[in-house]
């Protein structure tokens, strides 16, 4: 049993299992180090990417626009009076007169005014137009293992 | 041996220990070198000023009046020239001048250009300029195709392809209705600034306010762009096709009378929404380079609202109405016309220098006589006179949301250039200037049951999808309903009794012919008039008020000839475009 306790005794204290110890200690630190900076590594190239990829959506967005912008020009200019009323002309129509028009009582009829451009879902005034991104996009590390834990406490369980 | 081993496992662990604290390091290196940070942008930041698209205008109806296009502005980059020094003797064979040629015939091809004045531009270029402009305000479809041909050819060698080509869109203004309610709309120049009418008075909300911000050239900051929002989109009270039928009936007016210009303004009495206002002459908005052109020297853009002058008889209404909405007179009144009366010493005639016997005052109205107006407004006396004048707005601004609008002049007892014989005449619309606007202003108190309209062009504002509606103004109460309900019809009854050229069947019409004598420096011209017509309908119901005025016509002196058929013409016209039955339909639908 004696011989046991100084086998054991000398194990601990022999040179090399120290020396092992500190490797193992530095090891360790040093995969975590790593590990950290991959990962951090890895969500700067992600979040570049996505940042890219913004860049191009933007850039595709005023293009959009201009093309719609021209479109609607185009439009409108095919849909002109002038245009609207040579094309009547050519299709044998001819501008209504006073006595050409019959008139009927519909009740409950109510002409429209004006156009309503109202955009349904259009965010309400005063709202930012601006994107919202999820906080899983904008929070820090730190922040989100504070979230986890928090998350992780029962409501009302005191701390 | 044992120590020997020890320093061996103590090298090996101490190298895989750098060599491990070197990956780390060399990931935060490589993140924070200057290299990477110039490719990625990180950390810097660049100035860049966003111009936001500029608002559409529409017509009531949706249908666009004032739209953008793309256009482009064609560059070509001085920099990646071969070296002019290059003759072709060296290795590359290719000279600036090969490109150049090669750039001067692809612009001929896609954009029309003359190849020597692009080649020109090219050439005649000092030392270390960075690029020359090839092409401005180049539209869409030609810019594509020399796009298209710069693809063709990117993969061919220098001296043939176009790489040296760049290409900026910018948007611009553009009017598919060309000159259609162009003295509404104005115009907006290449620097962005809207000028004259709708483009000039709403030019901060049209155009948007440009930004210059800091923006992050890193793309991992990409959200931190800024948002520039678009101009605001504006919905205008005008009808596209009561514009258009207007300004058609104008230019026929014109051309039948002999007219030197006119102006038609149609708005509904309810709400000073004006529906159309036309005046000549007007302009294709998407040449507005011609405007000191087709407005010389004081021509003014929009006569509706900036021309003042001296309305003549249409004035009368507003004078019989202030008179019985005093109690000066009523209907029945009786006035004995001698064919002559003075005022502050000075002798005022009928249009005609005849004398019509006793009149009631529809008969005064109906035959136009100044010297029983004249007679009125001395009967009411001059400070109540005056005072409802400028309760009719008279002299001031409406405030129409129109650009340029003249005040008009009323003088009034006090100024230095008022006569007690102004008293007189200004009843008959002598002596006191004013915009067609202004009278119709005025003129929507008698159709409105004595409240006046604010008149205005804008219906409604639209951002970020929101739809923001203008509400009407009443901006006075100048005379009361029941005095508003006599005058409308004795003004009908006054039309009816004289047959006017201006009744449609079917429709009861209210309405005043106005024939103006023209004012100069010698006193009145003999030859030249202002003929005029104020007209609202259906009375029992109003919803359009219509002013007709032109300048100097040629074929008659009698504003019931000239000006009264183009009345006609035009309130056909709305009945049609504006849904309006007939006067039994309407009782029929009431009556329901």
């Amino acid at each position: 049993m004696e011989n046991v306790s100084q086998i054991v005794q000398k194990v601990r204290q022999a040179h090399w299992r120290v020396q092992r110890q500190w490797i193992g200690l530095f090891l360790l630190g040093l995969v975590a180090v790593s590990m950290v900076a991959g990962i951090y590594l890895n969500i700067t190239v992600r979040a570049t990417l996505a940042g890219h990829e913004i860049q191009l959506l933007q850039s595709n967005l005023i293009d959009d626009r201009q093309g719609n912008s021209d479109l609607e020009t185009q439009l409108a200019g095919l849909n002109s009076v002038e245009s609207m009323r040579s094309r009547a002309k050519a299709l044998g129509f001819s501008p209504a007169e006073p006595e050409d028009i019959t008139y009927v009582v519909v009740s409950g009829y109510t002409p429209k005014i004006a156009v309503d451009m109202s955009q349904p879902g259009a965010a309400s005034q005063g709202q930012s137009q601006k994107p919202m991104l999820l906080p899983d996009y904008t929070e820090s590390l730190f922040d989100w293992v504070t979230r986890t834990l928090a998350s992780s406490v029962p409501a009302g369980s005191q701390p | 041996m044992k120590m020997l081993n020890s320093w061996r496992y103590l090298t090996v662990a101490i190298i895989l220990a750098i060599a491990g604290a070197a990956i780390p390091m060399q990931i935060v290196r490589i993140q924070n070198s200057p290299e990477v940070a110039g490719v990625t942008g990180q950390g810097t930041y660049i100035w860049e000023t966003f111009y936001p698209a500029r608002g559409e205008i529409y017509d009531r109806n949706g249908n666009l009046l004032a739209g953008n296009k793309t256009v482009y502005e064609v560059d070509v980059d001085m920099t990646i020239m071969p070296d002019p020094k290059n003759t072709g003797t060296s290795d590359s064979k290719v000279t600036a001048l090969d490109v150049e040629e090669n750039i001067a015939q692809a612009a001929q091809a896609t954009l029309g250009m003359d190849p020597t004045k692009a080649l020109a531009k090219m050439t005649d270029t000092s030392a270390g300029t960075a690029y020359i402009v090839l092409g401005k305000n180049v539209p869409s479809d030609q810019a594509k195709s020399l796009m298209d041909l710069q693809k063709k050819n990117k993969t061919n060698p220098t001296g043939s392809n176009l790489n040296a080509v760049y290409f900026s869109a910018q948007l611009v203004r553009s009017y598919p209705e060309n000159d259609l309610a162009s003295t509404i709309l104005g115009y907006v120049t290449e620097d962005n600034h809207g000028y004259m009418g709708v483009e000039e008075k709403y030019d901060n909300i049209l155009a948007g306010i440009p930004v210059t911000v800091l923006v992050p050239a890193d793309p991992r900051r990409a959200v931190e762009y800024p948002h520039i929002p678009s101009g605001q989109t504006l919905i205008l009270t005008i009808d596209r096709e009561i514009q258009a039928s207007v300004e058609n009936i104008l230019d026929n007016a014109l051309v039948s009378t002999g007219a030197v210009s006119g102006t038609i303004i149609v708005m509904d009495p309810k709400t000073g929404e004006i529906l159309a206002m036309s005046s000549t002459p007007r302009m294709n908005l998407n040449d507005y380079t011609r405007v000191a052109e087709i407005f010389p020297g004081e021509t003014p853009f929009n006569r509706a609202i900036s021309q003042a002058y001296e309305p003549g008889s249409v004035a009368k209404i507003l004078t019989m109405s202030a008179a019985l909405d005093n109690g000066t007179v009523t209907p029945g009144t009786i006035y004995l016309d001698t064919g002559v009366f003075v005022v502050g010493g000075i002798p005022i005639y009928d249009w005609d220098r005849g004398a019509w016997g006793y009149q009631d005052m529809t008969g005064c109205l109906a035959h136009s006589l100044n010297v029983c107006l004249a007679w009125v407004s001395t009967q009411m006396g001059s400070d109540s006179y005056y005072a409802y004048m400028q309760r009719y707005g008279l002299g001031h601004l409406t405030g129409i949301d129109l650009a340029g609008e003249a005040p008009g002049r009323l003088k009034l007892p006090g100024d230095s250039d008022w006569y007690p014989v102004d008293l007189g005449t200004n009843a008959f619309g002598q002596g006191v200037a004013i915009t067609p606007i202004q009278m119709v202003m005025a003129a929507s108190a008698l159709a409105n049951n004595g409240q006046m309209v604010y008149p205005h062009v804008l219906y409604a504002q639209v951002r970020d999808g929101h739809q923001s509606n203008m509400s009407p103004q009443v901006v006075g109460t100048p005379i009361k309903a029941e005095t508003a309900h006599t005058i409308t019809s004795m003004l009908q009854n006054a039309l009816e009794s004289e047959s006017s050229d201006a009744l449609i069947p079917g429709y009861a019409i209210a309405g005043k012919t106005g024939t103006a004598q023209i004012p100069t420096q010698n006193g009145y011209d003999s030859k030249d008039i202002n003929a005029s017509f104020i007209g609202w309908g259906p009375v029992d119901d109003p919803r359009f008020l219509v002013y007709v005025w032109l300048e100097k016509p040629q074929s008659n002196r009698a504003a019931s000839v000239v000006a009264a058929p183009i009345f006609k013409q035009v309130i056909e016209k709305l009945v049609i475009l504006m849904g309006i039955p007939p006067d039994t339909v309407s009782l029929q639908k009431t009556g329901q």
